[in-house]
């Protein structure tokens, strides 16, 4: 295994990055959703408080991942494809970076509008990122669940092109990306 | 008539006293603008710092720097205008856990006892007065007077423990994510009455 991306696969740090951020966005819906279940409370401002700490952890891992990306030059080949299909792949990653992006940052503003500080685990205060607004917290609040319900549509679209890649067409595409797992050996 | 020549001394001796009780209550009084006047509060959230103010408070100003024992504060302060700018929080700190407003619908700072600190700035030696509860607080605060001695700002702060005054019950008597010491500051443009 190695740390930087190769010709055959993915670097342990791309793919580390992938996988942290998967995981670290199922937990961020979980914890939420059973967060709104809650009376307003000590505890429902606990659990809030840590979505809002991870989403920053997640806010920082995406944009690792994409400096990553653009220091280490070197990408898998690309799987022989017609170009409609290597289009639509290009778009839907570059959609998933936009979102990965403006998901955290739309919680933020949600946050900094409902003059709430965002913290990292209570180590450090991010700074407010608009004044204090009741009105404009709605706003951002419904962003952020729009942006979420586009994320997850575009994140399920991308495991299915990934799994029709390594179930129909058995090329390597899911697998370069897959931890512990080398390419298939030719 | 030797019943009036028996008031009269009675009469000198109250008009001597006179000027003695108003030396007393000798402080100018002030009026407060509510327009350019601030009460604000800082609390920590989860090791973040949040802020709020009370709209409606009534500050009761007798203050002159150079009579100081002649001076009082008096302020109440209305706890149902506590705003933080958001709908959830405030009807929180509004809540029997917090202010309580039912039963405790103001809040008072009272204080008749000065101490100069410095050029232009003292401490009041007071009683805070939350929900049930009072306690001895110290406020420094800077005095400025116009030249004309017509408006003078008072502006000051202190740092207040919530939990020395039951602001905060049941689960929130935790200080892991509310924090228990709330900055308060002050702001005042005063007018001479």
């Amino acid at each position: 295994m190695q740390w930087r991306n190769s010709l055959h696969g993915y670097g342990a740090v791309a793919k580390f990055l992938h996988w942290a951020i998967v995981v670290l966005i199922i937990a961020q819906y979980l914890i939420i959703e059973a967060a709104e279940e809650l009376p307003d409370g000590l505890e429902k401002f606990a659990i809030v408080t840590r979505h809002k700490s991870v989403g920053m952890l997640v806010l920082g891992l995406a944009l690792v991942r994409i400096a990553w990306k653009l220091v280490n030059s070197r990408h898998p080949a690309p799987v022989p494809m017609p170009q409609t299909q290597r289009i639509a792949a290009a778009a839907g990653h570059g959609l998933l970076y936009l979102l990965l992006l403006a998901q955290p940052i739309s919680g933020w503003l949600m946050s900094s509008a409902a003059n709430y500080p965002v913290t990292f685990f209570g180590l450090f205060q991010f700074p407010a990122l608009v004044g204090a607004d009741p009105g404009a917290h709605e706003f951002y609040e419904e962003v952020h669940e729009a942006l979420f319900a586009t994320l997850a549509t575009v994140a399920v679209l991308h495991a299915l092109a990934a799994f029709y890649h390594h179930f129909r067409l058995r090329d390597d595409t899911l697998r370069r990306m897959l931890p512990f797992v080398g390419p298939r050996r030719r | 008539m030797r019943r009036a020549a028996g008031i009269l001394p009675f009469c000198a001796g109250l008009a001597a006293l006179l000027p003695a009780a108003v030396v007393a209550q000798a402080a100018p009084a002030w009026t407060t603008d509510p327009a350019r006047s601030r009460l604000e509060f800082s609390g920590t959230l989860a090791g973040g710092r949040f802020d709020g103010r009370f709209a409606r408070f009534a500050p009761e100003i007798a203050f002159d720097p150079a009579d100081l024992a002649g001076s009082r504060f008096r302020v109440e302060i209305d706890t149902a205008s506590a705003d933080t700018q958001e709908a959830e929080r405030d009807a929180m700190l509004k809540g029997p856990d917090f202010f309580a407003v039912e039963r405790w619908p103001a809040a008072r700072f009272e204080a008749t006892r000065f101490v100069p600190t410095g050029p232009g700035r003292f401490e009041a030696r007071g009683r805070l007065t939350l929900r049930d509860l009072t306690r001895d607080i110290a406020l420094p605060f800077a005095f400025e007077a116009a030249a004309d001695g017509r408006t003078a700002t008072l502006s000051g702060g202190t740092t207040v423990r919530r939990l020395a005054f039951g602001v905060g019950q049941g689960e929130w008597r935790d200080t892991k994510w509310l924090g228990d010491e709330v900055e308060v500051r002050f702001d005042l443009r005063l007018h001479r009455k």
